[in-house]
């Protein structure tokens, strides 16, 4: 894996704002920039065990004489060098196809729909077609740059939770910005976290990051959610339980994406992760 | 479960979706015709292949997405380089795209678009099982064999199109599951549609002569194929040139196609009832008119398809053959009269198995597609004969089959077993070593010596101290002269011995370019360097190791 964000540029102001997101993460987690300027209005990605068609809004490929210049321009007023991504394989003539080694990607709410649709609550469906299917984490940016200074990751015990907590700690270390783990309890002590924390090896690396809890053992979710910063990078795992049970009993990630308007990494079922 | 059974058990519900894709596409098209044929006969109609031309191309690039094309460059893309990974959007769009050109005239056939539907499907049920990128190739195979079965009522030339121009080779586990996935296809359009035999031709009477004259026919189809090919280059890049829009361009070709409709009504639809009649010996065309038949076919053809109208080549080459084989029944006639040949029925299946297997450059899938929907084999050595001799003439002029040369123009094709294709498995991540020891340029030899001495490393990265960027190689063999020499200990730089000639690699690189870099330059090692960083060593033995261990894998299911 490529210690690399891919960054699809959309040369308009709204993708401005994307981009100075970008460039802010990859400053604070030591990663390499990789921009994507769209030529044709498809692009594919092809994961282990699905392909993924990305229909881009028009505005992707508004201008295209210009988008490299803006692209390069911001970039390099931020410090960082340009790189770009030309695809080398095709599945038709105009339907080139991204590789999909990276380490994180930044998506907007919506990649296909009109970016007037862009608003708390709603994450398109070729945003989720990749958050499912990628090994890497997905930033979906707050619609203006806004630098994060903490980082608060959700951990409710599954899995993906723990993956989630994995890329919080890895980010804090590099970032060197301070971790929040929030946990609203379902009925159950203090202590059994601790305990799947300790069993998926977290619990050490953790405590040498000397992080805050904000464990909620009362109350409801959503009300408890005002607790989160409002300039924190927020961690959260998705589509960890299977269709089935999010139908059933609902989404954290859901709740979560339709309340806080922060920058959010969202970690996929599929994320690969590196072991402390 | 064994591997093998659940794949032969996925293979026959791929087989249930590839048929399907079939029978949706027949009632689709029959539909269509039904819809337009009481105005068939209005002055008007010249316009209908325009129309559906365009409708077609609207439907598929503007409301389902898909790209144009007739689909199976895709699915041999899918198979060759994407582990058989198919949009499930390409299970229908082409379904009704191709219903809608067909339907209105438009000269093209069913079988492409219903192969890629069919494959989408299957590489879907793959996805939901999980399976391995082998099985899933497998299983796409299957798919397309079950498409082109059931279209045709014809498993083993479903069969043995599958194996020969979208899989690309014959091994056994490919045998078993593409075989079972045909027949449930074949199965399947049976349930629906009957079990019909699509040309069912009479009996033969098949001299020596007749047979020499085989030998002739393949010149002819072999020409004809030719001539196919490259007319659908050149209408494709020059209405490419020509119009920007794909909708207006795919409209312009339909009406064009439309207008010689007007003087030639065979050349419109699929043009299978006019096989029939030639297959039957009810056909009323003389010597010129088969001839002009068969050119105006290939030109309406290469015109609906090069232009962007949705539909495959399958149908126009067998209407083509057929033209083609009653135009050489006639030319032998009129050269030899007195002489007893076989009829015009007989000329009419060689030609379809010549242009087909010729086109396709699969002559296995000619020979089991003629025999199948014929429902004989008393005409099998002469098919053998056209198709064998046709394919190996048209080799010569052009090397690869309509399908291949999209990809061999972008570069994508690959042959499964091939140097190209083991190697576009790999990736250059899991073949970097990373244990190379790394130097400051700035470092004094005395220093580096003692570096030496602590590892077993040969090569060493020098490294810019400032940036942290990758600045050269250093091999030890190649400075070993220095190493001996005390006096120059305090005297040299570390970035004095870097090796000038090791080019470096990106994580960019394919293992191709990767290998070409190691030709060239005659390096056992070289330096993987990705914006500026030095990220390890690639090697050639490295590579030669994983390569065997994906050979292994090829052979696994």
């Amino acid at each position: 894996m490529r210690n690399e964000l891919l960054h699809v540029f959309r040369n308009t102001p709204l993708g401005r704002e994307t981009l100075f997101q970008s460039i802010y993460f990859c400053k604070k987690t030591d990663t390499s920039l990789r921009v994507y300027i769209p030529v044709s209005k498809q692009f594919l990605m092809y994961f282990e065990n699905e392909v993924v068609t990305v229909d881009l809004d028009d505005s992707y490929l508004r201008d295209p004489e210009t988008a490299k210049i803006h692209a390069e321009e911001i970039i390099r007023m931020e410090g960082l060098i340009p790189r770009f991504i030309e695809p080398k394989s095709y599945t038709a003539s105009t339907l080139p196809d991204l590789p999909v080694d990276f380490k994180y990607m930044t998506c907007p709410r919506s990649i296909s729909d009109l970016s007037t649709k862009i608003s708390l609550g709603y994450i398109g469906p070729k945003v989720r077609g990749i958050i499912k299917n990628s090994t890497f984490p997905v930033l979906i940016p707050a619609s203006v740059f806004k630098p994060w200074k903490n980082i608060t990751v959700f951990f409710g015990g599954s899995n993906n939770a723990g993956k989630a907590v994995r890329f919080g700690i890895e980010i804090s270390r590099k970032s060197g910005f301070p971790l929040l783990l929030f946990t609203q309890s379902e009925g159950k002590p203090k202590s059994y976290y601790e305990e799947l924390l300790d069993q998926k090896g977290l619990l050490k690396p953790l405590k040498k990051l000397s992080f805050e809890w904000l464990f909620f053992e009362k109350g409801d979710f959503r009300k408890n959610l005002y607790e989160v910063p409002h300039d924190s990078l927020v961690i959260v795992g998705a589509y960890g339980h299977g269709p089935i049970r999010d139908i059933l009993f609902g989404s954290k990630m859901e709740l979560i994406q339709s309340e806080l308007p922060n920058n959010m990494l969202i970690v996929g079922p599929y994320c690969a992760v590196h072991q402390f | 479960m064994d591997e093998r059974l659940k794949l032969v058990f996925i293979g026959a519900v791929a087989g249930v979706g590839g048929g399907t894709a079939a029978v949706f596409l027949n009632k689709a098209l029959e539909i269509g015709r039904e819809i337009l044929l009481p105005y068939r006969g209005s002055w008007y109609s010249f316009i209908f292949p325009a129309i559906g031309a365009f409708l077609s191309t609207v439907f598929l690039i503007y409301i389902v997405k898909d790209v144009g094309g007739h689909g199976v460059p895709e699915v041999i893309y899918s198979v060759t380089k994407r582990g058989g990974l198919i949009r499930l959007r390409s299970s229908f769009s082409r379904i009704i795209s191709c219903a809608l050109t067909i339907s209105s005239g438009g000269s093209a056939g069913p079988e492409s678009p219903v192969v890629i539907s069919g494959a989408s499907v299957a590489s879907n049920i793959a996805c939901h099982f999980r399976l391995k990128d082998r099985q899933r190739i497998i299983l796409v195979g299957g798919g397309a064999a079950a498409a082109i079965a059931a279209i045709f009522n014809a498993p083993v030339a479903g069969m043995a199109f599958s194996l020969e121009a979208i899989i690309g080779e014959w091994t056994s586990t490919n045998l078993i599951v593409i075989a079972v996935s045909a027949a449930v296809g074949a199965e399947v359009c049976r349930i629906f549609q009957g079990n019909q035999i699509p040309f069912k031709g009479g009996t033969f009477t098949i001299s020596n002569a007749d047979l020499l004259a085989c030998i002739g026919l393949s010149f002819f189809t072999c020409l004809s194929a030719i001539l196919l090919m490259k007319l659908l280059r050149f209408i494709r890049s020059l209405s490419n040139r020509i119009v920007s829009s794909p909708c207006i361009r795919a409209a312009l070709g339909g009406l064009i196609v439309g207008v010689i409709g007007i003087f030639i009504p065979e050349v419109l639809g699929e043009g299978y009832h006019f096989v029939r009649e030639i297959i039957h010996g009810k056909s009323k065309y003389g010597l010129l008119l088969a001839g002009l038949i068969t050119l105006g076919k290939t030109l309406a053809t290469c015109l609906t398809i090069g232009t962007g109208g949705i539909g495959g080549l399958f149908a126009p080459c067998l209407v083509i053959g057929s033209f083609l084989g009653l135009f050489y029944q006639k030319l032998l006639l009129f050269i030899a009269p007195s002489f007893s040949w076989a009829g015009e029925s007989y000329f009419a299946l060689l030609g379809m198995a010549g242009v087909l297997s010729s086109v396709l450059q699969a002559p296995m899938t000619g020979i089991f597609l003629i025999t199948e929907i014929t429902g004989g084999y008393q005409v099998l050595i002469s098919v053998v004969l056209v198709s064998v001799i046709s394919v190996c003439l048209s080799r010569i002029f052009e090397p690869f089959s309509v399908y291949h040369q999209e990809l061999i123009a972008r570069g994508e094709f690959l042959r499964p077993r091939t140097d190209r294709y083991i190697l576009s498995e790999l990736n250059i991540l899991e073949l970097i070593d990373q244990n190379c020891q790394k130097i400051r340029s700035d470092m004094r030899l005395r220093e580096f010596v003692e570096i030496v001495k602590k590892t077993k490393s040969d090569f060493f990265a020098v490294i810019d101290p400032k940036d942290g960027h990758y600045i050269g190689l250093v091999h030890l063999d190649d400075i070993r002269s220095y190493l001996f020499d005390p006096n120059l200990y305090d005297t040299i730089l570390v970035e004095e011995l870097i090796d000038p000639n090791i080019p470096t690699v990106s994580l960019d690189h394919e293992l191709l370019e990767v290998m070409e870099i190691f030709d060239y330059s005659h390096n056992s090692v070289l330096p993987v360097v990705h914006d500026g960083k030095f990220f390890g060593l690639i090697s050639k033995s490295k590579i030669l190791d994983h390569y065997r261990k994906e050979l292994m894998v090829e052979e696994e299911i």
